[in-house]
């Protein structure tokens, strides 16, 4: 069964369509990547799955419940996990802070936070001593886990990744993909936006966006 | 609570930013406690010389409030004949008027004076330093003719029951006090008794006590005997016999009487019971003779003319003010009217303050509104350098007016920091502060007084200034010319406070702070919730 599903979704920048009539499924437990050329509408499409952008037509269902709906900070702080390609952590926060940060803002209780927020730093090669950096005083690489590590704090049934690989060299590459692939393993829903072919090919399933003739 | 505890790490974190902010605070909340505190400091000082200040208040004849209907019945123009009518109708209120009115309520004390002129005799002079030729000048003046009540001023009830009047200035004024309560300057210690003692309260013998100067330039002892003389009959004479003699320390102020007359100096006062005083101008009235001026048809007497005053004291303003009423509706004609010297003396006396105060208010206010410009710029700055932020929280889902609640949970933390701080200084430098303003406004109000005393040819302070004095001691509130010539020459200015900050001045502080919050805590509030997150991170993108 489908844990997001698009109906038609339309999506436009005033007179300029970016997205038309897209309907894809995504199911739990599965990684998909979604390809397209630059400017084919992937970080758009992946705004309007993050409830950030609103479609211009068509309907997202969440499970069995229009998108529509749910408060859409609801749908951001709780049940979708967005892990952005400039990663767009608080600067001023140390990593383990930014972690903790997204599980208050989720509203997460009945667990130490500092706690569990460590343990998913650590579950994503962060050891505690980076934990506890100002996230600027961290490598890409670093900040991409600590993005993914913010992303899982809630621990939403989809994640969302813009470009997770891009800015990685091969080997961290790798490492991340491991996490993902890791992930849906878990039962989570792990959607990649990513012109990489390497990700394309360690994704299940694999959805292309085509550019659009204006 | 996150957000509490975000706002607080944010402070942390951004230390510059916050300094700014807070010293902008700190100085708008130390000028505002300063200028919060001199409005404290003027009304509490209101408040409590009010809540001490014993009244005591004359009715007189209000002559200004006589001069205004008239030039309403005329239309603006001004009928002096009829004025002069009006004068000579308005007869002083009698004793038994002036009693009825201590009935009221909230009369605490009543005590009258009656005060004539009289010139001395042979062996008994007056004192006085001018030379026997301008002396005999300067005495015995013709006063202009005068009817019940003409001379009109504050503390002044008029001429007693006597008809028409007019008659001589003497060499010295002689007084008698109902009782002991209206021997004022007995009381505060102006005046003290040297030798002998006080005449008893009502009586009728001509028993008095006569200024030590007086004793010794006439070489009298207790227990001797002095003729005083009628001024306008100088065969007229009464023997007073002197019970006691009296120094007053304010004669040594004055070198002269007021105007260069001899009955105003100090020492030239005599002093008698009512009864005693009363039963002369009694007597000076039965043995007087009347004749008419052919020209202005005018008549004049050759009796003393005895000026009654009558003075009620209450507890407290709300008495004083409760009088006012109360005797007009015990019947007191609209000539008259109730006033104090006292209460004049007091709004006199916190001009000062008063000024003070408000120029602390312009003062407040323009720095509050500085103060508020600028945080609010600083916060728009703020706000916009932390637009990633913001679009990194709301993409989070974090919503907006959680975002705005942060912020303003900073600035106010921030702000209520600085102005407890401000307001801790303030309360502290308030009362120096304070004093060295009210020093200078003091030295310019006095500075401004003695340029008009100047003006009018007068020395300030001490010297010809003491000239101008009315004589000390009038006792009953009595004095003759000082309200006539509008001179203040008592400059009792209300130069020091004790304390400037209260509870009171701490919780408009408070105010104040959340006041500055909310306006710029508004306009960050605006600015978020304009952000679209969106937006914010495609640009960072």
């Amino acid at each position: 069964m489908s844990v997001l599903k698009l109906n038609d979704i339309c999506f436009s920048y005033g007179k300029t369509e970016v997205l038309k009539n897209i309907s894809f499924e995504f199911e739990a437990g599965k990684t998909y990547c979604i390809s397209g050329r630059s400017g084919s509408g992937k970080t758009t499409l992946l705004s309007v799955l993050s409830g950030l952008a609103k479609p211009t037509s068509g309907e997202i269902f969440y499970g069995e419940k229009s998108v529509k709906k749910i408060d859409r900070y609801r749908f951001r702080s709780k049940y979708i996990g967005v892990i952005f390609q400039s990663y767009n952590l608080i600067t001023k926060f140390t990593a383990l802070e930014n972690v903790v940060l997204s599980m208050e803002i989720a509203g997460v209780r009945g667990v130490k936070k500092k706690q569990k927020a460590m343990e998913l730093l650590k579950s994503v090669g962060l050891d505690e001593s980076e934990a506890k950096r100002r996230v600027l005083q961290l490598s890409g690489g670093q900040q991409q886990r600590v993005a993914i590590a913010r992303a899982l704090s809630y621990n939403p049934d989809i994640i969302l990744a813009d470009e997770p690989t891009g800015n990685l060299d091969g080997e961290t590459e790798q490492a991340i993909m491991s996490i993902f692939k890791d992930l849906a393993q878990s039962g989570k829903c792990v959607i990649l936006v990513s012109h990489s072919p390497t990700v394309a090919k360690m994704c299940d399933v694999n959805y292309e966006l085509k550019k659009q003739n204006n | 609570m996150y957000i509490f505890k975000n706002a607080l790490k944010c402070i942390g974190r951004s230390k510059g930013r916050n300094a700014l902010i807070g010293v902008i605070v700190f100085i708008i909340a130390l000028s505002a406690c300063l200028g919060l505190s001199i409005r404290q400091a003027a009304e509490s000082s209101r408040e409590e010389t009010l809540k001490n200040l014993k009244i005591t208040a004359n009715i007189s004849f209000d002559r200004s409030s006589m001069m205004s209907s008239m030039r309403d019945e005329n239309k603006g123009s001004f009928d002096r004949d009829k004025f002069s009518e009006n004068m000579e109708k308005m007869s002083g209120l009698t004793l038994d008027e002036y009693e009825k009115y201590s009935k009221a309520e909230t009369v605490e004390d009543f005590y009258y004076t009656i005060t004539t002129s009289v010139n001395g005799s042979d062996n008994f002079s007056s004192v006085t330093t001018e030379s026997e030729d301008e002396s005999s000048s300067a005495s015995n003046t013709k006063m202009p003719q005068m009817s019940n009540g003409d001379l009109g001023g504050k503390g002044m009830g008029g001429f007693g029951k006597g008809g028409i009047g007019g008659g001589m200035q003497g060499d010295f004024t002689i007084t008698g006090y109902s009782g002991e309560n209206a021997m004022k300057s007995f009381i505060d210690g102006t005046a003290a008794i040297k030798e002998g003692e006080v005449f008893a309260e009502g009586d009728e013998n001509y028993d008095c006590i006569i200024p030590s100067e007086l004793a010794e330039f006439n070489s009298i002892s207790v227990g001797d005997s002095v003729k005083i003389a009628n001024p306008n009959n100088e065969e007229e004479l009464y023997t007073l016999k002197v019970v006691g003699i009296y120094t007053d320390s304010s004669a040594n102020e004055s070198g002269m009487g007021f105007m260069g007359m001899t009955a105003n100096d100090p020492a030239n006062q005599i002093y008698l019971s009512f009864n005693a005083l009363e039963k002369i101008i009694a007597a000076s009235e039965k043995n007087a003779t009347t004749e008419t001026d052919e020209d202005t048809g005018r008549q004049s007497s050759t009796k003393l003319n005895g000026q009654l005053n009558a003075s009620y004291v209450f507890a407290d303003i709300e008495g004083y003010e409760q009088f006012q009423e109360d005797v007009k509706a015990m019947g007191l004609d609209d000539n008259y009217t109730v006033s104090s010297n006292d209460v004049e003396a007091f709004e006199n006396s916190l001009v000062p303050l008063d000024t003070l105060s408000k120029l602390a208010g312009y003062f407040l206010l323009v720095i509050l509104i500085i103060g508020a410009v600028i945080l609010v710029v600083l916060n728009i700055f703020n706000v916009r350098e932390r637009k990633y932020e913001i679009g990194v929280l709301t993409a989070m889902g974090m919503k907006k007016g959680k975002v705005a609640l942060q912020f303003i949970t900073e600035i106010f933390v921030v702000t209520i920091a600085a102005v407890i701080i401000g307001a801790g200084l303030g309360a502290v430098g308030s009362v120096p502060v304070t004093n060295a303003l009210l020093e200078n406004q003091v030295a310019h109000a006095s500075d401004q007084t003695d340029k008009i005393e100047q003006g009018f040819g007068r020395l300030p302070d001490g010297e010809g200034a003491s000239q101008m004095q009315a004589p000390p001691e009038n006792h009953g509130g009595f004095k003759p010319f000082e309200n006539l010539m509008g001179i203040n020459n008592e400059n009792a200015y209300v130069t020091e406070i004790g304390s400037a900050t209260n509870f009171t001045v701490l919780l408009q502080m408070l105010g104040i702070g959340v006041l500055l919050t909310l306006i710029s805590g508004t306009v960050s509030m605006l600015f978020i919730m304009r952000y679209e997150p969106l937006k914010i991170l495609a640009n960072r993108d």
